[in-house]
């Protein structure tokens, strides 16, 4: 991110003003008294770095990402967070944690000299940062008291702040003493919206070629839902994003080839048996992929696979520039890449567009921007009718840069361009010679006419490219090895359900354990299962009250009777079962005690409720159903 | 809080200080330093009195005063309470007094030592000549909570010392080696207000004040540094008081005179201070508050100037004068917001009730305006706050107090006045929809 290197200069330069003061010897900066020089030298250099009220966990990630990137550029860093300025532990409490994470260890009195004697045995050309997440949380009192000591300190230490500051830059007003305040010497450093973030990561994982892993459309729909209702937290988002990578490549055997797909440039060579896979197998599995049955290929080559993977990178490619082409051109407009994405990868609309322009001769420019799919695309190309001649030329040489892969699109950009030439030479033309006003006005209509005609070649340009280049990746013939659509799966893993989970492993352990005494006969209670399980099994039974006598009887005969079939309707008799003489080679308290400790089990996993004192022979079952 | 900064002096000094001694400290490496005798004093050139007067304006006769009351070489001395307003010199001129007379000094200020423990270890470091490093675990060198501990480590720390300081005293050439003069050692304690945050001031305040009197050596001399006037001390609790000595705020021209030192192109930096000094001087007389103000608006000031070196002529000034005027208000108002902090506040709320009242007005514009993500439930939070706060307060007891609004009359008396504030749920809703941007 390009607010951290921002920073990491800002870092050093604040630490090269500091070392101009003057850089004391050893005595000198661990004695007790300050070193004078002038008013400026108590000052702490500060950062404000305006988190613009984010996600308290990107906001954590954020700032200790920050800290790694400045640790890699040689600073020694420490994080601090709220919890370090509390009243309650009072200034030793911050000092004890820096002191921590820079000495590694803990040290009872917590003294800033020893701070200054560590940096002095170690090489003192580093600036030493303390990162403070979130100012706004922290005590005031005990963050000024903080400051004040640093300040008397600084020139021993060269000491950089950064705070987060979630709201405003009144906060640091609002929190700290006038007498502090006047230590700081802060700058102020923006950090991106959610938002705009997320349109970095998406651009850079999923539009940019970087690894040629690519989600479906429903995916892509469902991870737009799931970060609109995690509240834009990007953590979750970039979680969703590793899982369906992980997914992906633990379900598609052919994944494999993708990091040589992403890397080679042409003329992809298969070498499957490198993989130990052998290659009948895996043409099989190719070429009865369901995207491959749509487009019947001749016959299952090698070289019409190559072929078919050409293709694909060829189509993924016109995709990806037609894509940032969009977002370049909605991001004034606050179109964000997210939605355009999600448009842009809906196989269904692309193949309604394609059966559109079948049965329609496209003549009129307003038809044909009304077929263009989606609302955010419908947008993004209405604002290049909307744009000046400059704005579009500056749009045409962004589009010109973006599609450069792309002779296609690409020589009509070129194309566009000296007709924005002649057009700019027109109007200057027009700014230099001074015409009779009676002409004036005919020739700005002419300009206008001309400018008009110039962003409507352009809109249909970019109508063109969409309808045109903008292959949805769903569309092309084996996309299944590279494109992740299963969005169950995912919600899933992502969401998950760890109470039906329980339930369910409970109720069909089998699966789970695969024990050979089990597996024969699937209903009935065995002795030899689980204890838990039989618990579980047994409650079933009962409505939302368990008597627990009747429950532990059950448990009794079922662990004690191998042979006999259950019949759980019924509570067991206890003098029928007391008669079994071999139930006495096992004590009664073995069982009670694995009764009991079944019992616990179901209560920690949330299924159960303990007996109330109003009715002591009484479990209270508290989940139902699946 | 209390350093005030002569910056002809301190750069000279530094300067020549490390020119002098690079080549002696350079030899030694930093881990193999064992601090010594020598430490207690200032460890560097001492300054003659001519020097040590010219290098703080106006405090010329705070300095006489200090120096009378230190007294000659090896004459006791009773405590001195040096106090006064935030950066009016107090810390630095007794640094450079204690420079000037070459004696020794423990230093200790009460903002690093946030703690006793720390306050007294911090001393007994160094005056054993203890220093904390990775060799023995940057541990103290002796561990000491309680006064009465302190005072027996102290006594026996000092009688160390002095012996020491007997010892050399008899050599001529003390001052040649850098040893510092005389047979006192003075304790100098700093940020003496901080104390009375530490446990209501009810043990070691009374304490400090009482050292003199506990150790019975005539060889120690405490100095008190303090932000605030001794009345704020209860000083009249049988001890001897110590001796007032009280800086206060420079004037107009003792800031001038301080700012004007050690200035490359002084008469651009004096026609600037022309413009600049009075209004400033209106609102602070801090001078580190108003060097950092200069220094920014210094840079305004000479931007429109190619050359630095140029000495401005009256056409000049009025130009640069009229360059600089607008920056003089919001830097005027700066410094100003900062020092008054409470009137700050009350503006920002008003400023906030004001922005909170324009949204009820213009909801969608001031929407988009919220430069910060905000959370849906915070939203949602913000807007049932808002709701209850249009509530009259008879319709919060009937919903949120459990017992119910039992005076019927009252009930009744404000019947009318609940009609006009009645929301159908329509009403509520379409004002959710609204707050919300949807």
């Amino acid at each position: 991110m390009n607010v951290f290197s921002e920073i990491q200069t800002w870092v050093h330069q604040s630490f090269d003003t500091i070392r101009s003061l003057g850089t004391p010897e050893f005595p000198e900066a661990t004695q007790s008294f300050p070193i004078i020089t002038d008013a400026n030298s108590k000052r702490l250099f500060t950062g404000l770095v305006l988190t613009k009220n984010m996600e308290f966990v990107d906001d954590l990630l954020t700032f200790e990402e920050l800290g790694k990137h400045l640790k890699y550029q040689g600073c020694h860093i420490a994080n601090l967070s709220s919890p370090d300025f509390t009243a309650k532990n009072g200034v030793g409490g911050c000092l004890r944690s820096l002191l921590r994470q820079f000495l590694m260890s803990s040290l009872d009195p917590a003294d800033i000299s020893i701070l200054a004697s560590w940096y002095r045995e170690e090489n003192c050309n580093n600036p030493v940062v303390v990162i403070i997440d979130d100012i706004e949380r922290c005590c005031g009192s005990v963050l000024s008291d903080f400051i004040l000591m640093l300040s008397e300190w600084v020139i021993k230490i060269p000491v950089i702040l950064i705070m987060g500051v979630a709201t405003t830059l009144d906060a640091p007003r609002n929190i700290l003493p006038s007498n502090a305040l006047r230590c700081l010497c802060p700058f102020e450093f923006t950090l991106g919206t959610p938002a705009e973030r997320m349109d970095a990561v998406v651009e850079a994982v999923l539009v940019k070629p970087c690894s040629g892993f690519i989600i479906g459309h429903k995916v892509a729909v469902f991870m737009r839902n799931y970060f609109v209702s995690q509240d834009g937290t990007l953590t979750s988002f970039i979680r969703a994003l590793k899982i369906a990578c992980t997914q992906h490549f633990y379900t598609e055997p052919l994944s494999v080839i993708l990091l040589e797909f992403a890397s080679e440039e042409d003329n992809l060579v298969l070498e499957i048996e490198r993989y130990g896979l052998s290659p009948e197998v895996i043409w099989k599995h190719v070429f009865e992929l369901p995207s491959c049955q749509r487009v019947r290929l001749n016959k299952p080559t090698s070289e019409s696979l190559a072929h078919a993977f050409s293709e694909l990178k060829r189509l993924q490619n016109q995709w990806r520039a037609v894509v940032l082409c969009l977002y370049v051109t909605g991001k004034g407009e606050k179109v964000r890449l997210l939605d355009l994405f999600c448009e842009a990868i809906d196989p269904e609309s692309y193949n309604q567009g394609e059966f559109d322009t079948n049965m329609k001769a496209e003549k009129d420019p307003v038809l044909s921007s009304s077929r263009i799919k989606g609302h955010f695309i419908c947008k993004a190309v209405r604002l290049v009718r909307d744009l000046s001649t400059a704005q579009l030329g500056n749009l045409l040489k962004i589009w010109e840069n973006l599609t450069v892969g792309i002779p296609e699109i690409n020589g009509k950009v070129k194309e566009l361009l000296p007709l924005l030439n002649a057009e700019d030479g027109k109007s200057s033309k027009k700014d230099l010679t001074v015409t009779p006003r009676r002409h004036t006005s005919r020739i700005q209509l002419n300009i206008e006419k001309d400018s008009k005609s110039l962003s409507d070649k352009a809109t249909n340009l970019i109508e063109c490219m969409v309808r045109d280049y903008m292959h949805p990746t769903e569309c092309i013939p084996f996309h299944e090895i590279f494109c992740f659509k299963d969005a169950d799966k995912l919600r899933l893993a992502l969401i998950g359900d760890p109470r039906r989970r329980i339930q369910v492993d409970l109720l069909e352990f089998q699966k789970l354990l695969c024990c050979r005494c089990c597996t024969s006969s699937s209903n009935a209670l065995l002795p030899s299962m689980h204890d838990t399980s039989i618990m579980y099994k047994l409650a079933q039974e009962h409505g939302d009250l368990i008597n627990l006598h009747d429950w532990y009887q059950s448990f009794k005969s079922i662990v004690l009777c191998p042979n006999s079939k259950r019949k759980p309707r019924q509570s067991p008799l206890p003098k029928k079962r007391k008669g079994i003489k071999e139930a006495e080679s096992q004590s009664e308290a073995s069982i009670q005690a694995r009764f009991c400790r079944a019992v616990t089990e179901l209560q920690i996993t949330g299924l159960l409720r303990m007996p109330s004192k109003r009715r002591p022979d009484f479990a209270q079952r508290v989940a139902f159903g699946l | 809080m209390a350093t005030e900064e002569s910056p002809q002096v301190t750069r000279r000094a530094t300067r020549s200080y490390s020119a002098s001694n690079t080549a002696i400290e350079s030899t030694n490496l930093p881990e193999s330093y064992k601090p010594t005798i020598n430490d207690l004093g200032f460890r560097q050139q001492p300054l003659r009195l001519e020097d040590l007067l010219s290098s703080f304006p106006g405090r010329r006769s705070q300095i006489l005063e200090l120096l009378r009351l230190l007294g000659p070489l090896n004459s006791p001395m009773f405590p001195i309470l040096v106090y006064g307003g935030p950066s009016t010199g107090k810390t630095s001129v007794t640094l450079q007094v204690f420079r000037h007379l070459n004696r020794p000094f423990i230093y200790s200020s009460c903002i690093t030592c946030y703690s006793p423990r720390i306050l007294f270890e911090s001393i007994l470091n160094q005056l054993l000549f203890h220093r904390k490093d990775s060799g023995h675990s940057y541990s103290s060198v002796k561990r000491c909570e309680r006064p009465s501990d302190f005072v027996n480590y102290l006594r026996e720390a000092l009688e160390n010392v002095l012996t020491n300081l007997k010892g050399n005293s008899g050599k001529v050439s003390s001052k040649m080696s850098g040893r510092p003069d005389g047979t006192m050692v003075y304790l100098v304690f700093d940020n003496l207000e901080r104390i009375r945050d530490w446990d209501k001031s009810s043990t070691i305040l009374p304490f400090l004040f009482n050292l003199n009197d506990i150790l019975k050596m005539p060889e120690v001399g405490l100095i008190f540094i303090s932000n605030t006037s001794p009345d704020t001390y209860y000083l009249n609790i049988g001890y001897v008081e110590p001796i007032p000595l009280y800086f206060p705020d420079y004037t107009e021209d003792d800031l001038r005179h301080i700012f004007m030192a050690n200035q490359t192109n002084s008469r651009l930096y004096a026609s600037f201070l022309d413009v600049v000094l009075r209004p400033f001087c209106r609102v602070t007389r801090q001078v580190d508050e108003l060097a950092a103000a200069f220094s920014s608006l210094f840079k305004k000031y000479s931007e429109p100037l190619s050359d630095k070196e140029v000495a401005p002529n009256e056409e000049m000034k009025r130009r640069l004068f009229s360059h600089i005027r607008p920056h003089i208000a919001s830097a005027l108002n700066e410094t100003f917001q900062v020092r008054s902090q409470p009137l700050l506040k009350a503006e920002t709320n008003e400023e906030t009730k004001k922005t909170n009242s324009s949204r009820m007005l213009g909801i969608r514009e001031d929407f988009d305006k919220i430069d910060f993500h905000m959370s849906t439930s915070a939203k949602y939070l913000l807007i049932s706050a808002f709701l209850a706060s249009r509530n009259p307060a008879t319709l919060d007891a009937s919903l949120f107090d459990s017992t119910g609004v039992s005076d019927s009359r009252k009930r009744k008396r404000n019947c009318a006045y609940w009609k006009n504030f009645k929301y159908s749920p329509r009403a509520c809703y379409n004002l959710t929809l609204e707050y919300m941007g949807i």
